[in-house]
């Protein structure tokens, strides 16, 4: 019984109050200012009705609003179990900077008597670009890859966006994002003590991370939310806007593959699959998927397995390449929608 | 009214006395059934005391570059006067003995660990570790042997502190003459006549005093136990006030010195877990009054000689960790300077200091297995001199050297070793981390462990 209440407090509550987590409650509530002030200012509404549109109950207790809830207690959960076994940064940290030690070419301690606001400033910034860049590669992977694809759509097949929607993960994805993490992290930490020595730090706000701080600070629960905050074309070139975020969860066939980014947009800029948001009204989903995969709770974590198993199958046994590069992971919905003569909403 | 206040005082004083007195080891009275003799306080472990000024004196020997009549006189005890060389008296600080035989005349050759000692070359057992050490201690200078990069008095000293004091205590006192058939709490110690001590009382107190502390050292702060053992803080070791530090009962000695050491960071409380552990398990056997303890007081007794034991292995693992940390910053800086001789001279004392404490963590009886073995080979036989390093020993007793050793591979081995201290050994104080960095980053970063999608 203990345990579990210690669960419940440590990570279930814990997200909401972690500065570190994008659900701490500062941040859910600086989103919520923002998309007041979005609504009054911008969209000229009225404060009750910019109110009644945020707390839109269609949008709050839909069916995927519900399915997201029961998701993020069984994700916590799976993720508790996985903890011990996940490879961690400091593991990957130790081992590359022992590894970095037998190498000849770059003497320890380079940079050592480099002022501690420069270390900080590069460490922080050159932490920063790296994390977001690895999380736009693994996201753009997630959607190229058809059997990663199949785990993702876990998380598309949210037809109604919250920011408890950023917790609608796949287990699979789950430990992809964090093994992406632990070796992002690690892999900086032990390059940059390495060079600049074990006074390294890291600029912070309340002690943490002050990219962090910013990113969730200034609306990254917007993401998923039904609130279009959109950025000026020029800053959008920079600067990924939730409305951005929303059309890469749009269903219409002419925003597949778009806006892979999370806090930056140069990523997408650089690979093509750039497009600056839209007013129109979009619908979220993987269209006629959603059904299948969406049946029940069981179905969101099972039919993707189910899947990758049938494809692992016809690999083996049809010698047809279970990582295919495809350039059209979003097969089955264009058919549909060819079949219904839908090109756009 | 001042019925009450007199009384609230009395109540007041006396609860105070009573939890100052529990801090103290001792005096306990004679419970001894039979005892006719003058004795009122059967606290006794002079042997022990006697044995902790052999080891300072003997290291102090060294490092002065004594002959080896005289240091062996250190090591095996003698009949003559032993003339007592650390701590001796000064202005600031003085001590009521000068001649260590005067307190006990004893020796460190007849209690050293009869176990092998794979940790060093020879396959010798860690008595012959000590004897051999101490031989080659005198064919060097001042206990330097500047070509193999061993400094005698700190290998000599803790690897003394280990396979003696921690020795005896672990893997004797409190541990086989707890069993109820091992030194009878309902019978003398021995059979000598005048014996004022039972069974069970005198090795508890011996365990005592291979620990070291000052009998009234758990009533003091980690920093004047600390300048106790630095021979700093006067006032503080001066606890029965008479202008002398009485040096059976008021001087910190060997690990418990590393304990305060440890413990003035403020992470962690060895010192005082460790004596108070004393002190109440010295109770439960004065509670016996003479008596065979019964099966659930020993059981108690036992549970207090695992909380001695553990924390007492916690505290050389601490060294280990912090010395493993003084080597890596030794490499580190001779690779900026690698022929500047105060700096190799000052990795050979720390790389002493290292060896010493990572030996004894195998005198107590438990056999570390595989984890024993790694923490050997991440040690080695010696640090890197020139390039080179011991590997082995001859039949004649002259070292084998690795001409091609890597300084950068030792300074991984010392991360490694700092690894295996917190991961094996749980320490908590990490006195020179050099994994610090990594963990303070990664703790402002945050856990990675998340199951969120962007």
């Amino acid at each position: 019984m203990g345990e579990v209440l210690e669960f419940f407090q440590s990570d279930i509550v814990g997200q909401f109050l972690n500065p570190r987590r994008r659900l701490f409650w500062g941040y859910l509530i600086s989103a919520l200012i923002i998309a007041i002030l979005w609504l009054c200012i911008i969209k000229k509404k009225k404060i009750r009705q910019a109110l009644r549109t945020i707390f839109d109950r269609s949008v709050w207790l839909s069916k995927s609003s519900r399915a997201d809830m029961v998701c993020f207690i069984i994700n916590r959960i799976f993720m508790v179990i996985c903890r011990p076994i996940l490879i961690t940064q400091i593991f990957i940290a130790t081992a590359l900077y022992h590894t970095l030690h037998l190498q000849q070419i770059i003497p320890i301690g380079l940079f050592e008597t480099a002022p501690v606001w420069l270390s900080t400033l590069l460490f922080t910034s050159f932490f920063f670009l790296l994390d977001d860049f690895s999380r736009f590669a693994l996201h753009l992977a997630l959607h190229k890859v058809p059997s990663l694809w199949e785990f993702h759509k876990f998380h598309h097949s949210a037809e109604t966006l919250t920011p408890l929607t950023v917790t609608r993960t796949h287990p699979v994805e789950a430990i992809l994002f964090t093994l992406r993490s632990a070796i992002v992290q690690g892999g900086t930490i032990a390059i940059f003590i390495f060079l600049f020595g074990q006074q390294l730090s890291l600029f912070t706000i309340l002690g943490v991370n002050v990219f962090v701080v910013l990113f969730h600070g200034l609306g990254s629960n917007l993401r998923h939310s039904h609130i279009s905050v959109s950025y000026p074309n020029v800053i959008e070139n920079c600067l990924m806007s939730p409305a951005q975020h929303h059309l890469h969860h749009s269903s219409s066939q002419k925003h597949f593959d778009k806006n892979f980014g999370v806090a930056l947009s140069i990523w997408d800029k650089m690979a093509g699959s750039f497009m600056y948001s839209s007013d129109k009204k979009l619908i979220f989903g993987i269209g006629s998927e959603t059904e299948e995969y969406t049946q029940t709770i069981a179905h969101m974590y099972f039919v993707p397995i189910k899947k990758v198993w049938d494809r692992l199958w016809r690999h083996t046994y049809g010698n047809k390449c279970l990582l295919r590069i495809s350039s059209t992971p979003h097969k089955k919905l264009m058919n549909f929608w060819r079949k219904y003569n839908v090109t756009d909403f | 009214m001042k019925h009450i206040t007199s009384g609230t005082i009395l109540v007041t004083s006396l609860l105070t006395s009573a939890a100052f007195a529990s801090d103290v080891y001792g005096p306990y009275p004679v419970t001894l059934k039979g005892y006719s003799g003058d004795a009122t306080n059967s606290v006794s472990y002079s042997g022990q005391v006697g044995r902790q000024l052999l080891h300072n004196s003997l290291k102090k020997a060294i490092s002065n570059g004594a002959p080896m009549n005289e240091l062996k006189a250190y090591f095996n005890g003698s009949d003559s006067e032993l003339p007592l060389l650390d701590p001796v008296s000064s202005a600031d600080f003085k001590v009521d003995v000068s001649n260590i035989n005067d307190v006990s005349k004893t020796n460190l050759a007849g209690k050293a660990y009869g176990g092998v000692i794979n940790g060093w070359p020879g396959g010798m057992t860690g008595k012959e570790v000590l004897l051999s050490m101490i031989e080659r201690a005198a064919q060097t200078e001042n206990g330097y042997d500047a070509k193999h990069g061993h400094d005698y008095a700190q290998l000599v000293s803790k690897f003394t502190m280990g396979a003696v004091f921690y020795h005896q205590a672990c893997d004797n006192y409190l541990d086989e003459k707890l069993e109820a058939d091992n030194k009878p709490n309902n019978k003398p110690y021995n059979d000598k006549s005048g014996t004022y001590y039972t069974g069970k009382e005198h090795s508890w107190d011996e365990g005592f005093g291979y620990w070291g502390a000052a009998a009234h050292g758990a009533t003091l702060s980690a920093r004047q136990n600390y300048d106790i053992a630095k021979k700093k803080d006067m006032a503080a070791s001066d606890a029965n006030g008479d202008g002398v530090v009485n040096l059976k009962s008021e001087m910190n000695y060997a690990h418990s010195y590393y304990a305060s050491a440890y413990d003035k960071g403020g992470v962690t409380d060895y010192y005082n877990t460790i004596t108070k552990a004393f002190i109440d398990g010295r109770q439960i056997i004065t509670d016996a009054n003479g008596e065979a303890l019964s099966d659930s007081a020993r059981s108690d007794l036992k549970a207090k000689a695992r909380i001695i034991c553990s924390n007492w292995e916690k505290v050389i693992a601490e060294s280990v960790f912090k010395y493993a940390g003084s080597v890596y910053s030794s490499l580190e800086a001779l690779k900026e300077k690698p022929g500047d001789e105060a700096l190799k001279r000052k990795y050979a004392k720390y790389w002493g200091e290292l060896a010493g404490f990572s030996l004894s963590l195998h005198t107590s009886g438990q056999n570390l297995g595989e984890l024993g073995t790694r923490i050997d080979r991440l040690v080695g036989f010696g640090p890197v001199v020139n390039g080179s390093k011991v590997t082995g020993v001859g039949p004649g007793g002259n070292y084998f050297v690795m001409a091609e050793a890597n300084a950068d591979k030792e300074m991984v081995h010392m991360l490694k070793l700092q690894k295996l201290m917190v991961d094996e050994f749980g320490v908590t104080a990490k006195n020179n981390d050099k994994l610090a960095g990594i963990a303070n980053i990664s703790e402002v970063l945050g856990a990675g462990d998340s199951a969120e999608n962007d």
